[in-house]
């Protein structure tokens, strides 16, 4: 009985001693097992045999081979491109807006909740509604031929050469109001002498934030443009929602085909060497990130 | 004395430029309220599109207010649309998400405070490099760790169960939220933290008694963050759930894509309002914090 009590106390005295080590002990599990140790699972299944199963014979590339003989993987690295290019708009809508609300005190809140709002509901709601706003029947094609344009045509969602420029659109109205508060937070984050200084020299406020506001805001933009680049390599539930990837493949995705290629198709080894690929494009918007960021922390 | 009345214009007129007359303010508002219709379009389409019958949806006038306003494809949605293999509705999925969002707010926002508390006021070993293993975390795309993560789940009988969905959101959530509440931790007087260690707090009663009651606002900012992201996520239910365990958002797209034949817009448009209520309400009520949620947590994923 004694030295079980005394056992308990001893490990008692282990926790309290111990606490702020075993507080960060199931992070660190997560961080090296399911993160680290996934990725590194990942990469080496993308050198195996694997199909249905796991197959852990080493092939070499021939995967990666057969990845970039595929034709809708070099379509979703394009539409990844067209994606990444297109979501730009709402950084450039986003600062726009943001310049325009920029001391308006009558008003403010109302237009940024409703600029927003898009942010707080799902992908999959946003791919549905637009899905039906580009209705050829029933959408918006047909209110503007009820207004005498005839021949107006906007069925962009069943058309190949547009069916990513929908997918951009509907993307940048979720995605506009989340910019124009980071360019926000950018802009009240700059000195007020900045502004007085600019007055007294008597410039135009269109000259002012060309040639002094937006230099200035180096950091807001490679902030956004990261995660821009983040949330074209992520987008997966818009496509889901708005397209499948149709027609005929014409809005793959990198991360739609990875998703089809494990599920649906069950090719694990050709998802683990499209994630691979996947992850080199992240690296390889962040590297040179990091890099400039170190340099100037260093420079100060 | 001549420069005097400068300073104090300088000093009264605010920060930013005024606008040089009125006709420029007008064509700002203009704008602004041109966006704002552009912006809320689709909101109005989701909510008329479901009150309409289909025979008044065909008509094709998207933007005409219902004539005969009708619940009914509310109640479709929520009771008895067809989604896979099931007939009953959006209501699964809505108990389905919450059975997923419950444990997931719970463990995440637990593990990560513990976690981000010791780095910001204890010595850890090797803390600063866990912190920058962290924040590699945050970047490495969901779909690269995906499928290893479906075995490991699989392998202790967790994986289509809506509790193995919450350990994966848990999973995701961790680096970020971890990194976010050191960050607010950091900016504790660490004199208060002493002070309690002086007079015989320990790790778990310095957290309760001088941390916690510190902290309301970043825990409400925290839940906020999870709770959206949570009840938006399609893609890690759709993975690690199935047909019992499926959150709302994939109960949705199935009773929008598993229908053959004519496409019912009043059902989908009622389903994704039924899905896009709980959150929007968030939004409308919570504001700021929301705002502060999702800059702080765009990293995730």
């Amino acid at each position: 009985m004694s030295t079980r009590q005394t056992g308990l106390e001893r490990t008692n005295e282990f926790i309290h001693r111990h606490a702020a080590t075993l507080a960060v002990v199931p992070v660190l599990i997560v961080t090296l097992v399911f993160y680290f140790g996934s990725t590194i699972w990942s990469v080496a299944m993308s050198f195996t045999a694997s199909k249905v199963f796991p197959d852990m014979s080493f092939v070499g590339l021939r995967n990666y081979k057969r990845l970039f003989g595929d034709n809708l993987w070099s379509l979703s690295i394009q539409n990844l491109g067209v994606f990444l290019v297109g979501s730009l708009v709402s950084l450039a809508l986003g600062f726009f807006l943001a310049v325009l609300l920029d001391g308006k005190n009558v008003g403010e809140r109302v237009f940024r909740t409703i600029y927003l709002y898009p942010m707080a509901v799902s992908l999959i709601i946003t791919g549905l509604v637009w899905q039906w706003l580009f209705n050829p029947s029933m959408g918006l094609q047909q209110f503007f031929r009820d207004l005498g344009l005839k021949d107006f045509v906007f069925n962009w969602v069943g058309d190949k050469n547009k069916v990513m420029y929908a997918v951009v659109l509907a993307s940048v109205w979720q995605g506009t109001g989340f910019y124009m508060i980071l360019c926000s937070a950018g802009i009240k984050g700059i000195d007020s002498e900045v502004w007085q200084a600019s007055r007294i020299d008597g410039i135009s406020k269109f000259r002012m934030y060309l040639e002094v506001i937006i230099p200035m805001m180096k950091f807001t933009f490679v902030t956004s443009f990261v995660l821009l680049a983040i949330g074209a390599v992520k987008a997966y539930d818009i496509i889901v929602a708005m397209t499948n990837a149709g027609p005929g493949g014409h809005s793959e995705m990198p991360s739609y085909f990875i998703v089809d290629m494990y599920t649906n198709r069950q090719n694990i080894a050709l998802g683990a060497s499209g994630s691979t690929m996947l992850l080199l494009i992240v690296l390889a918007f962040m590297i040179p990130i990091g890099v400039i960021n170190l340099l100037v922390k260093k420079r100060k | 004395m001549r420069i005097v009345p400068e300073i104090r214009s300088a000093m009264v007129l605010p920060n930013r430029i005024p606008p040089k007359n009125p006709v420029s303010t007008v064509v700002i508002y203009l704008v602004l309220v041109v966006f704002a219709v552009l912006f809320a379009m689709p909101l109005y389409v989701m909510i008329v599109t479901s009150l309409k019958s289909m025979d008044e949806i065909r008509l094709g006038h998207i933007f005409a207010l219902p004539q005969n306003p009708t619940i009914a494809p509310w109640d479709y949605a929520w009771n008895t649309a067809a989604s896979g293999f099931l007939n009953k509705g959006l209501k699964s999925g809505f108990w389905n998400s919450i059975k997923i969002l419950v444990p997931s707010l719970v463990m995440s926002v637990v593990i990560s405070s513990f976690c981000g508390y010791a780095l910001a006021c204890w010595h850890v070993k090797f803390g600063g490099i866990l912190l920058s293993c962290l924040l590699l975390c945050a970047f490495i795309p969901f779909q690269i760790i995906m499928y290893p993560l479906i075995k490991m789940t699989a392998a202790v009988k967790l994986y289509n169960t809506s509790f193995g969905v919450s350990v994966i959101h848990t999973i995701l959530a961790l680096p970020i939220l971890t990194m976010i509440f050191k960050n607010f931790f950091s900016s504790i007087p660490t004199d208060l933290i002493k002070a309690s260690r002086v007079d015989g707090g320990r790790f778990l009663g310095t957290f309760v008694h001088v941390v916690l009651p510190l902290s309301p606002n970043i825990m409400i900012v925290v839940a906020i963050m999870q709770i959206t992201g949570i009840w938006n996520d399609f893609l890690v239910g759709l993975t690690f759930g199935n047909v019992q365990a499926y959150p709302m958002t994939v109960n949705l797209n199935n009773i929008t894509q598993t229908q053959i034949g004519v496409r019912t817009y009043d059902v989908y448009m009622a389903a994704a309002m039924l899905t896009a209520i709980p959150p929007l309400v968030i939004y409308f009520i919570s504001g700021k914090m929301f705002i502060r949620g999702i800059t702080a947590g765009a990293l995730k994923g």
